[in-house]
């Protein structure tokens, strides 16, 4: 395979919305900038999300950046870093701007002349603060892939694998310290091998979701390389069991399978989950918090009471039934979110579009919460090899999904799109001003040109297996064992399975030739998918209750009240795995009384509510939607299927 | 698309696909058996690429993202005519083959990144001030394009590229292709029709729009979208009234 060395100031791996503010950042600081993209440009999570956003005040005046940062710390069950929340709550209204300054659109409130938020706050949040856009994510991903384009000083490559980081220790002032002094990246469109020379790497390549294929509704390229690259690179990873599980997603045919059908918002305020016996095992679904929703759905399967495919029964027949909020309702389940209104329809069929029955659903690989230890410009954090004080991989950077540490166990709708406005631009940022200081660094070639000889001597390998055949172990393992549902002996057989699959990993076949070459682009991602997998298994043993997106069968649910810890993990002598624990700041126990007690007490209205004569359930509600939707005069019924219902609506309201 | 089904391969029912590989700039068509689960499943392309994967050709190269005809990528050609490959149901017979419009890299995946590269720079100039000002509707009918470069097809600008005899490794490399297609005028027009673009935006997009070949627009019936929108009346129309004289000039 040819050969090229090239230089940059700040290298970007990754093209969705956190890479591209990255890049924006730096470039905008002077910077030449490379952004590095497996998939073609932009094609991300962020592209083909339900493209929601949080924006501080953009639904509630009153919505203080001490709301927003209390708000994601205590959902994340206080595994937060409280400086990642304060940030993001700091940045949230000026990374949105940014996004519009370059060309996101969303729809204007008059009122406020501000984005106009969703009609209902999404389930979680204190305040009602998630604007939605036109298009979803494809709006955002527009908005990427111009930022990227438009700068000449960013130059980029798609179809092009970063394959390694490589780091070198240096001793200054008698303490020891890592710098980034660059990579290598196979650039499979040209059949080429690129060295690539820097002192700044931004990681922005998304998460690890593909390790649950096809229980996951985001993108292919999701084979956790960010984590893998970060943690052989010497960086620490946070929170790596924290995987959270979008409830409401479907379990058939096998085309639709793990696609997203709604949110607990979806449920609106009558909707509720039920068993296979119809028993309700999830009230005030509305109200809840993902995690919340796939636990019931995983226990009730675990207790064999769940549906035939492995899930439960989303019942929104009750919002329907009813002469007249019923039509209001279907008019909001089809602009809330219409993407996901659409897979419903298309993959359940009619009488589950007009909400005549139950949704089969069952929970689906969404986000990993976990990721690489930052601070709050995104530098990557390690502790200093005496143990003590926090010290950085110098030049190394994550935003977006990569990062972890600011949503803990778990993350609020809407807030990643504005994760990665906020993060993004701060870790392209820092990577800019990181050139000014002053570097003395004997950069070693011998560090690339071992990458260089391990990865074209794979070349032409001949084996007994196909790395896409152990791939696919390897997804069906972690789905039965690293999963929604876990146990000390599943997560224990886990990792006796990863071993297996390692030794096979040795003895794989790889074809001969360079443009494209699909068994060498499946045999790296393996790679990182092993290792991200064993982070995983090896973090949720450190994990012993159930906490966020998991359920822990052999034990009980973490109290609000316990100590709360993060897991860290890292590579010792660039080989074995280092779990430990981290303590995290408790909010104050008034605090979280009051925050449970506000959250109890929507619960115990919902459930009164429930309950009410339906009649005047349904004047209520009617007068609810009403207010909600911004209407006064009487509306029109809009039939599933029908034109209004289409995929190209609008948010409606 | 998970191991567990390969107890189905008892089923009796299947379907039979042709799908055209390419290596080393070698074709060749490989008779391919999908196992349907049922009678009445209706398998898309994506589901036989996968299975084919699974069952016969570990390293067959495709591209696939999303599975919801929301990432653009994943499109193909299915009797030489291009279909998202996610969505797109198969029917005995059927050959799946890479995009013809685009440089074949391997089996069915095409080397995209001579469009954007078309483009660079086109945004970059001075913008309006407010954005408090809500988007025209055609605005957002423009940004559902989910750039599957279905509307590569039969495009006779875009065919050009391929008429002359430049440089192969030049011609993709640095400054994109050199004669226009339906998504990059798209995103051209979105940029017009933004009313947060200036002025001198908004001619900077329609001189961009001449350069890569609009006048060929004049003589042609239309292109075709593959998510469904009008590009004749929401992007071909509007350019070619804005630049009329322009193009009456180029003309002559």
């Amino acid at each position: 395979m040819k050969i090229e060395w090239k230089y940059y100031d700040v290298v970007v791996i990754g093209s969705g919305g956190a890479g591209a503010q990255a890049a924006l950042a730096a470039s905008q600081e002077g910077c030449d900038v490379l952004v590095v993209s497996k998939d073609p440009l932009s094609s991300s999570d962020t592209k083909i999300s339900e493209g929601l956003a949080t924006v501080r005040k953009s639904g509630d005046e009153n919505d203080t950046e001490e709301d927003l940062s209390n708000n994601l710390k205590m959902a994340g069950k206080d595994l937060p870093s409280k400086k990642l929340t304060d940030a993001f709550a700091k940045d949230s209204i000026k990374a949105y701007d940014r996004y519009r300054v370059n060309g996101l659109r969303p729809k204007i409130n008059k009122e406020n002349s501000g984005p106009q938020s969703l009609p209902l706050a999404m389930g979680g949040h204190n305040k009602n603060r998630s604007v939605g856009h036109e298009s979803n994510g494809v709006a955002f991903a527009h908005t990427n892939w111009d930022t990227i384009i438009n700068r000449l000083n960013i130059d980029y490559l798609e179809d092009s694998w970063f394959l390694e980081i490589v780091t070198e220790d240096i001793n200054a002032n008698g303490t020891k310290k890592k710098y980034v002094t660059g990579g290598v990246v196979y650039d499979a469109s040209r059949g080429v091998l690129l060295v690539v020379k820097t002192f700044n790497i931004v990681i922005a390549s998304g998460g690890l979701s593909t390790l649950y294929f096809p229980k996951t509704d985001t993108m292919r390229g999701n084979t956790g390389d960010s984590y893998a690259l970060a943690l052989r690179a010497g960086a620490e990873l946070l929170d790596m069991e924290q995987i959270q599980f979008l409830p409401f997603c479907l379990t058939s045919p096998p085309s639709y399978e793990g696609l997203l059908v709604g949110e607990p918002s979806s449920a609106s305020f009558l909707g509720v989950l039920k068993d296979n016996k119809g028993k309700i095992i999830l009230d005030g679904v509305y109200l809840r918090t993902r995690a919340e929703c796939s636990s019931a759905i995983m226990r009730a399967v675990e207790a064999g009471r769940g549906s035939p495919n492995g899930g439960a029964y989303l019942d929104l027949t009750p919002n329907k039934n009813k002469p007249l909020s019923g039509p209001y309702f279907m008019k909001y389940i089809q602009s809330v979110m219409p993407s996901a209104y659409d897979n419903a329809k298309q993959a359940l069929g009619k009488e589950a579009a007009n909400i005549e029955v139950a949704w089969e659903v069952r929970p689906s690989a969404h986000y990993s919460m976990g990721g690489v230890r930052v601070n709050e410009n995104c530098e990557s954090i390690i502790e200093s090899f005496d143990g003590n004080a926090l010290n950085s991989i110098e030049g190394l950077y994550a935003a977006g999904q990569a990062m972890g540490g600011l949503f803990g166990a778990n993350r609020l709708g809407s807030t990643s799109l504005a994760e990665l406005s906020v993060f993004g631009y701060r870790a392209g940022k820092a990577a800019a001003q990181n050139l000014e200081k002053e570097k003395n660094i004997k950069v070693n070639n011998e560090k690339f040109n071992e990458i260089l000889k391990r990865v074209t001597e794979l070349l032409g390998r001949k084996g007994k297996y196909s790395s896409y055949a152990l791939k696919l172990e390897l997804q069906k393992e972690s789905w039965e064992k690293i999963g929604p549902v876990r146990t000390k002996g599943r997560i224990d057989s886990m990792l006796i399975s990863i071993s297996k699959i390692e030794e096979k990993f040795k003895n794989v076949s790889i074809s001969n030739y360079s443009i494209w070459n699909q068994s060498l682009i499946e045999h790296e991602e393996l790679r990182n998918m092993l290792l991200v997998a064993k982070s995983i298994a090896t973090a949720a043993l450190e994990r012993e209750k159930s906490l966020g997106g998991h359920v822990r069968l052999d034990s009980k649910s973490s109290s609000f009240l316990n100590a709360p810890y993060s897991t860290v993990i890292k590579f010792i002598n660039k080989k074995e795995l280092k779990i430990k624990r981290i303590r995290r700041d408790r909010t104050k126990i008034t605090t979280l009384i009051l925050y449970k007690y506000k959250e109890y007490s929507k619960l115990f209205r919902a459930k009164l509510f429930r309950h009410l004569p339906s009649g005047i359930q349904d004047r209520r509600l009617e007068k609810k939607y009403k207010n909600i939707m911004n209407e006064s005069e009487n509306i029109q019924e809009v039939i599933a299927g029908g034109e209004k219902a289409a995929k190209s609506n609008s948010m409606g309201f | 698309m998970d191991i567990t089904q390969d107890k189905t391969v008892e089923s009796k029912f299947f379907v039979k696909i042709n799908i055209i590989t390419v290596r080393n700039h070698l074709k060749e068509e490989v008779k391919f058996k999908y196992q349907l689960s049922s009678e009445i499943e209706k398998p898309v392309a994506l589901d036989v690429l996968l299975q084919a994967q699974r069952k016969i050709i570990p390293d067959l190269a495709f591209r696939y993202g999303c599975r919801a005809k929301n990432c653009g990528v994943c499109t193909i050609d299915i009797n030489g005519r291009p279909r998202i490959a996610c969505k797109h149901k198969v029917r005995d017979g059927d050959t799946l083959s890479a995009l013809a419009t685009l440089p074949t890299l391997s089996d069915l995946v095409v080397k995209r990144d001579g469009i954007s590269r078309q483009l660079r720079g086109i945004g970059n100039s001075p913008k309006g001030n407010n954005l408090n000002i809500n988007a025209p509707d055609k605005y957002h009918k423009l940004t559902e394009c989910i750039e599957c470069y279905a509307c590569l097809d039969k495009c006779p600008m875009h065919k050009k590229n391929f008429d002359s005899s430049f440089d192969e490794s030049k011609k993709y490399q640095n400054d994109g292709y050199k004669y226009g297609n339906p998504f990059s005028l798209l995103k051209l027009e979105r940029l017009r029709t933004d009313p947060f673009t200036s002025e001198v935006g908004r001619e900077k997009a329609l001189k961009k729009a001449i350069n890569i070949g609009l006048d060929v627009c004049i003589d042609c019936p239309g292109c075709k979208c593959g998510v469904g929108i009008n590009l004749k009346e929401n992007v071909i129309k509007p350019l070619l009234l804005a630049a009329d004289k322009e193009i009456k000039k180029k003309k002559i």
